[in-house]
């Protein structure tokens, strides 16, 4: 059960900053969801977590500063899923979700017989167990992101880090894969930080939304408070209505004001 | 103003066509008789041509200022006496010790470093860089003398090279004194050479020749039977052995002629994996060679014939 | 949790892994024994079984050979098919190696100027030192070693500029550079030294035709070192086939893992080079041939690469001096030969699939 704290994180990429003095606290076993436009540093603050590139600031974990562990050991704290993960060619599903299980096997060790039950209780609970011994790059876009999770989940560590999970599915498998990550939160009190584009999705998953502009935190708090029209039109320049659907959450629906449609309006 | 250049054109062209009969005098050289393939206009006089590999050559007049990109045909001019009028040779002509070596090159020939030196006689003995014909472009006598392919080629070009520089009687007398002394050396070793078999190392990686080659007819001549006749690829005259080929055929005598070139010795060579098992090896009847007499076809291949019989007679000596 | 699963997934691991090593460990043992028994010189089978039996402690077989048949097949065709087999199950292995840490299935040892520096190293002796059989032990080996070592020190030097250290891409690059200088210089000095040409080619060519068990005997504990430390980094390539950014945040590094591997690597395949020339296709057919057959897992590719490469090798060696017998096609220009059908067989396949 951990909780996470940054304090101050300034990431820079030739010395341009990317991320620009961001301070956010993630209860344990929250969702915490980062929203913004395109550059705004919801990527890089997440690399920044999963100790991918170096920062100034303090980033603790249950008041650990990760600065102070080892590659290792925030490894089976801190589990990352990349926008596009490199799926090896010829790897079987299997051998794909193992990889998971680095973090606890010795440097040149091989894998136990725990932790290939680990591996195979996370494939049975993602329903990936009947095609285990497939090649991973036969599987479809919901079966693979499926197996990416996973990995993520062989991983074992309390806090998932997820960079756009959702992008290149459909919206079944949307929901899918996000009502799967929700429900093993609550399973195994996981505490999950996501980076999304489709507010929607982020409103209707997240406890907490932190919109990012330019590298700084510009608003925060519950989807209701964060997904106004105003913001999202100062900070997207987009047209957008937000509407709340009883017992369904948050809808963020694109508009175009110009268009007049005859008929019915909504 | 027209007719001027008219008229000098009408001049220049004149001068040119009329520059080829010019003919000099020069002494008459005591008549030897014409050999091989060289005419004289005049009884042993200039201008002479030879038929070299490039055809007609034509000296106008002695050439005292002689190039040689051949180390062989460097051999030759001296040991005909024309070494006065050579000016300079190859950097690979380093015999004799009198050579003017420079740094101009047999492989590579710049014709323009050639024709900086004014020379009016060019010795070659390949045609790079199409040397030939840019020497015979600027007018320059080039004569192409390629490898000799037998014993019979070595004369020739002694004869041609004594008739081009006017050497023409000390050209005749190398070439008698080297056949008596062949005939002497191989009326010496007799039927002694005819059981023996040999190996002739070119490099290390075991290239060898055949009796087909020039090298090998020297051998030959003295009867000795060269265990590369036999190898595969030996159509080309220069097969590849191998170690075990080599071991195998158990070669009476062996001659290293990668000495100098790659240090080879008959050290060496006993220390090579499984070659001390060789009677040569055993006999020490291994046998160095100077790199460059044996790679030449020069008048020191007498000298390379003397090496091989004494070590076919030191051979049979020591046998009972 | 029913453990019965993952008790039958490594029960069938276990098979996997054990029937591949004897067809391994056969493929080896055959082309050994077709090795001896080829050769210039035609010795009978029995004789050569005899000679073999004789090794054995307690067994005295006459078996009726000369001494000089004899000396050839114990200190010529028995060294030389060990050392083929040494290093072709290098080669084999180092191209796995680097086919995995580099993610690339056509990488091969010589990626990162080994090839280039060890071929400047043995042009730089065989032009500026003559004479070499006066020192006591031969420097072509020593130079060509110390070369390709240098060539990859210097592309790991450049390859530390960029936007990621010692990324995979940033060192290919800089191994691209580091080859054409090296190349470019080594051309030079052979154009000054215009005598050496020959030599220098056929080194380049590679050759196994003048090696005794003096060779083995150098190359041995190298082949021992790197082969064995490769071996241990077995998971690890698989590791590293998410790609840098993912192996480290599974907890290992990945900079630190590529750096370990090329090093190893590149020990046994400078090693190799010394005293082989360049030999090449052998890194990248032997592994890539092998994935073809039983898939992408660098924890068999690696041990497999080994076996094969060795039995390649020595079968190929016995093609170069076979064909044309007496004289001996360099082994490169055999090596080559397969070359160019099996990336063909790769091209077609891979248009099956896409």
């Amino acid at each position: 059960m951990s909780g996470l704290r940054l304090v101050d994180i300034v990431v820079a990429y030739n010395g341009a900053p990317v991320v620009d003095g961001i301070s956010v606290q993630v209860p344990s076993t929250s969702w915490v969801s980062l929203i913004g436009p395109n550059g705004a540093g919801k990527t890089t603050l997440l690399r920044a977590i999963a100790g991918l590139v170096p920062f100034e600031g303090v980033i603790e974990i249950g008041q650990q500063p990760i600065a102070a562990m080892s590659r290792r050991r925030l490894s089976q704290v801190v589990a990352f899923l990349p926008q596009r993960p490199i799926l090896p060619e010829g790897a079987s599903v299997f051998n794909y979700v193992a990889i998971g299980r680095t973090p606890y096997i010795p440097y040149w060790g091989t894998e136990t017989t725990e932790d290939r039950a680990v591996v195979e209780e996370v494939l049975h609970r993602l329903d990936l167990a009947e095609i285990a011994d497939r090649q991973i790059a036969s599987l479809s876009g919901g079966e693979a992101q499926r197996a990416v999770l996973a990995r993520a989940l062989a991983q074992q560590s309390d806090i998932l880090l997820l960079d756009e999970p959702t992008a290149a599915l459909d919206v079944g498998h949307q929901q899918q894969v996000l009502e799967l990550i929700d429900e093993l939160r609550l399973e195994q009190g996981l505490t999950i930080i996501s980076a999304l584009h489709d507010l929607t999705l982020a409103g209707q998953y997240a406890d907490h939304l932190v919109l990012l502009d330019n590298g700084e935190v510009v608003s925060e708090g519950e989807p209701s408070a964060v997904l106004t029209e105003e913001t999202i039109k100062r900070y997207y320049h987009a047209s957008v209505r937000v509407v709340s659907q009883p017992d369904a959450g948050l809808s963020v629906i694109p508009i175009r004001p110009d268009r007049t449609v005859r008929g019915a309006g909504i | 103003m027209r007719r001027y250049c008219l008229l000098l054109a009408l001049l220049l062209s004149a001068a040119a066509c009329g520059g080829e009969s010019t003919a000099t005098t020069s002494t008459a050289d005591a008549a030897a008789t014409p050999v091989g393939e060289t005419t004289t206009t005049e009884d042993s006089g200039f201008p002479v041509t030879v038929q070299a590999a490039n055809g007609a050559v034509e000296v106008v007049e002695r050439p005292t200022a002689i190039i040689s990109l051949s180390p062989t045909s460097t051999e030759m001019l001296f040991a005909i006496g024309a070494g006065d009028q050579v000016i300079a040779v190859d950097e690979f002509s380093n015999y004799p010790d009198e050579a003017p070596t420079t740094d101009l090159s047999g492989y590579e020939p710049n014709v323009e470093a050639i024709a900086a030196l004014n020379p009016d006689l060019v010795i070659v003995s390949d045609d790079l860089n199409d040397i030939v014909a840019a020497l015979t472009a600027i007018q320059v006598p080039v004569i192409h003398h390629p490898a000799a392919g037998s014993l019979e080629d070595t004369y020739s070009q002694i004869e041609q090279l004594g008739v081009a520089t006017g050497n023409l009687s000390a050209a005749a007398s190398l070439v008698a004194s080297m056949q008596s002394e062949i005939e002497g050396m191989v009326e010496a070793v007799g039927k002694v050479g005819e059981a023996l078999t040999y190996y002739y190392e070119l490099d290390a990686t075991l290239f060898s020749v055949t009796s087909e080659t020039f090298i090998g007819q020297v051998y030959a001549l003295v009867g000795l039977e060269n265990i590369a006749d036999a190898a595969g690829g030996a159509e080309s005259g220069y097969p590849q052995l191998s170690a075990e080929y080599i071991i195998d055929a158990d070669p009476d005598l062996i001659f290293l002629a990668d000495t100098k070139c790659c240090g080879e010795t008959p050290d060496t060579v006993a220390a090579r994996p499984a070659w001390d098992k060789l009677t040569a090896v055993a006999n020490q009847m291994v046998i160095p060679l100077d790199d460059d007499v044996a790679s030449r076809w020069g008048p020191r291949v007498v000298a390379l014939l003397a090496e091989i019989v004494e070590a076919v007679l030191t051979l049979e000596g020591s046998t009972p | 949790m029913d453990l019965q699963p993952v008790t039958t997934r490594e029960r069938h691991t276990a098979k996997v892994g054990v029937r591949l090593s004897i067809i391994v460990l056969l493929s080896v043992m055959i082309s050994v024994l077709l090795g001896i028994l080829v050769g210039a010189v035609g010795l009978s089978a029995g004789s050569v079984f005899a000679e073999l039996a004789n090794k054995v402690p307690g067994i005295t077989v006459d078996s009726g050979l000369s001494t000089r048949d004899s000396a050839i097949l114990w200190e010529l065709r028995m060294p030389r098919v060990v050392l083929a087999g040494l290093v072709g199950g290098m080669l084999a292995m180092a191209g796995a190696a680097f086919q995995g840490v580099f993610r690339n299935p056509l990488a091969d040892p010589y990626l990162l100027g080994v090839a280039a520096g060890a071929g400047l190293g043995a042009t730089l002796a065989i032009a500026y030192l003559p004479d070499q059989t006066q020192w006591p032990v031969s420097p072509l080996p020593l130079a060509a070693f110390a070369g390709a070592v240098l060539g990859v020190v210097v592309t790991y030097v450049l390859g530390r500029s960029g936007a990621r250290q010692f990324a995979a891409s940033t060192l290919i690059l800089a191994g691209v550079a580091v080859a054409a200088f090296l190349t470019a210089t080594q051309t030079f000095i052979q154009q000054q030294n215009s005598d050496t040409f020959r030599e220098v080619y056929s080194w380049i060519l590679g050759a196994l035709g003048t090696v005794g068990w003096g060779e083995v005997v150098l190359i041995l504990p190298y082949v021992i070192l790197s082969g064995g430390t490769l071996l241990l980094y077995r998971r690890l390539l698989d590791v590293m086939g998410v790609g840098d950014e993912e192996a480290d945040s599974v907890g290992i590094s990945s900079a630190g893992v590529r750096l370990a591997v090329v090093a190893a690597a590149t020990l046994g395949t400078a090693a190799a080079v010394a005293v082989s020339g360049l030999i090449g296709f052998v890194g990248i057919i032997v592994p890539h041939a092998i994935r073809l057959v039983i898939g992408s897992s660098y924890r068999l590719i690696l041990p497999v690469s080994l076996g094969f490469g060795a039995a390649f090798l020595i079968i190929a060696d016995l093609i170069a001096r076979s064909v044309l017998a007496p004289a001996e096609i360099p082994i490169g220009v055999v090596t080559a030969f397969f070359g160019a059908p099996f990336f063909l067989l790769v091209l077609s396949r891979s248009r099956r699939f896409s």
